[in-house]
């Protein structure tokens, strides 16, 4: 039998205090004059725990009976994840400017 | 706390819609999801006949976007109508590997935010390719580039490049202001909806039922409201903006935050005029360096003043993919919102009248994975969009 972990308020709590400090240290750092790549390195670095924390904590896959295989099947799709980001989203050549024409803005215009 | 089984017993459930029958392995069956997917179905296909390019060029699509709509809502109510008897006693379970005695809707869920996960997924590598295939508007800009090619306001040409939305949502706080309330708004209705949860699954006789109705509403109903508030935002962002006061003893000059729609950065932007204090610093870096070819393409529209080049010229730019892929990913975001509102009025109407008990809270449970996942996209959707 699966059971559904519910956590004491304490651990909610801490979960929501941290979520917000990370968020207002990610908007602190873009009003910062940290140069870009600094400003991405931040961004990324707040974004992965936050990811993690709310998953984690919110939707209950830590410390579940069924975590294991609940994180699994939300884990599932990382594969075509990476494959659209890396042939897609990084290596595809001329993909913004070998467009054919049926796929450019104007194209449908009536 | 664990959560309560119950066998699928043969067991007539009586409904507002008939008998559910639950000894046939047929546990909440309903015709609500089918009727409102046809009913969606009408809606998107015609919406997408009606609008070309966010102009209407079919008005006899109307009536059946009226009718889609009004077939989704009649789907809903159906469900609302099943689910509002329905008392969660008889929750079904798998019974095959890999989910074996795990709730077949908690299943389902993760199953579907799996999916929805590829669609955001598609969204944000779009957005990648875009963004790293296209040269930025501010490099081409600083070089000159556009000067050169006479893709300035006069000749009606435009330079196809990149600029991100944070050029002009991260360029004041004031700006970023509605994005980062709304994030905090996002974080914070996933804490209230798990205090919401928390409750309604408190042991009966560990409190007092009325204080268990008065919380669970309560809690939704901050969620709904928080809800409300990230698309009101959402709405001042793209198509209102708002008005700064004259405020001496805080330093605040009376101005105007003007909309992303108002600055121009919209789909239809295929000549867009940046105007955010770029600076022609590699042109005057050329002029230094080899003031014969600045003389020959540049002398008689620009000037050097104090290291930077000053030019009457206006460069135009056509920015469409950009601003596509910013709206359509946060558009899409905003979607998922605006559904979770709809869920969260029913949910909170249900806890109002008393409807959640240890026995079905799991529905809240279910509805606030959504919910936290539309809180998820929110933490990536933010920063790369709005801040970077």
């Amino acid at each position: 039998m699966s059971e559904h972990k519910i956590f004491g308020q304490d651990i909610y709590w801490a979960n929501f205090i941290g979520l917000m400090v990370l968020t207002a240290i990610e908007v602190v750092a873009v009003g910062s004059e940290f140069s870009k790549a600094m400003t991405l390195f931040i961004l990324v670095g707040i974004a992965i725990p936050k990811f993690i924390m709310i998953a984690a904590i919110f939707m209950h896959l830590w410390g579940d009976k069924d975590s294991k295989i609940l994180t699994l099947t939300a884990l599932f799709p990382t594969f075509f994840i990476i494959v659209m980001v890396l042939f897609i989203g990084l290596t595809h050549p001329e993909a913004t400017t070998g467009l054919p024409e049926w796929c450019r803005p104007g194209y449908y215009k009536l | 706390m664990s959560g309560d089984y119950h066998g699928d017993d043969d067991h007539e459930h009586q409904s507002a819609w008939g008998p559910h029958d639950w000894s046939h392995g047929a546990p909440h069956n309903s015709w609500a999801p089918i009727i409102m997917s046809i009913g969606i179905g009408i809606f998107l296909y015609t919406v997408a006949s009606a609008y070309s390019w966010g102009e209407m060029v079919d008005p006899s699509s109307i009536p059946l976007i009226f009718l889609g709509l009004t077939i989704s809502f009649f789907g809903m109510i159906i469900w609302w109508r099943q689910d509002a008897s329905f008392d969660g006693i008889y929750e079904p379970r798998a019974t095959g590997t890999p989910f074996q005695n795990i709730q077949i809707r908690k299943v389902a869920m993760w199953m579907f935010l799996m999916s929805e996960m590829m669609v955001f997924t598609s969204l944000f590598s779009t957005y990648m390719r875009y963004r790293l295939g296209l040269t930025p508007c501010v490099e081409i800009y600083e070089s000159g580039s556009w000067i050169v090619n006479s893709q300035t306001i006069d000749s009606g040409e435009a330079v196809n490049c990149f600029l991100p939305a944070s050029e002009l949502i991260a360029s004041s706080w004031f700006h970023i202001a509605p994005g980062a309330i709304n994030t905090f708004a996002l974080i914070i209705s996933s804490f209230t909806i798990v205090q919401a949860l928390r409750w309604a699954k408190k042991p009966v006789g560990s409190v007092d039922e009325e204080v268990r109705r008065k919380r669970v509403y309560r809690y939704l109903g901050s969620t709904w409201i928080l809800a409300i508030i990230f698309l009101t935002l959402k709405m001042v962002e793209w198509f209102v903006g708002f008005y700064i006061p004259e405020i001496g003893f805080l330093g605040l000059h009376e101005h105007d935050i003007v909309s992303l729609v108002n600055e121009g950065y919209t789909i239809h932007a295929d000549h867009y005029h940046p105007h955010h204090g770029w600076e022609d610093t590699h042109l005057a870096e050329l002029a230094a360096a080899n003031p014969s070819e600045f003389e020959e393409y540049f002398a008689n529209i620009a000037s050097i003043e104090g290291g930077y080049v000053t030019t009457d010229a206006v460069m135009m730019a056509d920015i469409r993919v950009s601003t596509s892929t910013f709206f359509v990913t946060t558009g899409t975001h905003g979607a998922h919102v605006f559904i979770g509102i709809i869920g969260l009025t029913y949910m909170t109407w249900k806890a109002w009248t008393g409807g959640y008990t240890p026995q079905n809270a799991v529905s809240i449970e279910y509805f606030g994975l959504y919910w936290h996942f539309v809180d998820l996209i929110w933490v990536l959707v933010f920063p790369f969009f709005y801040l970077y």
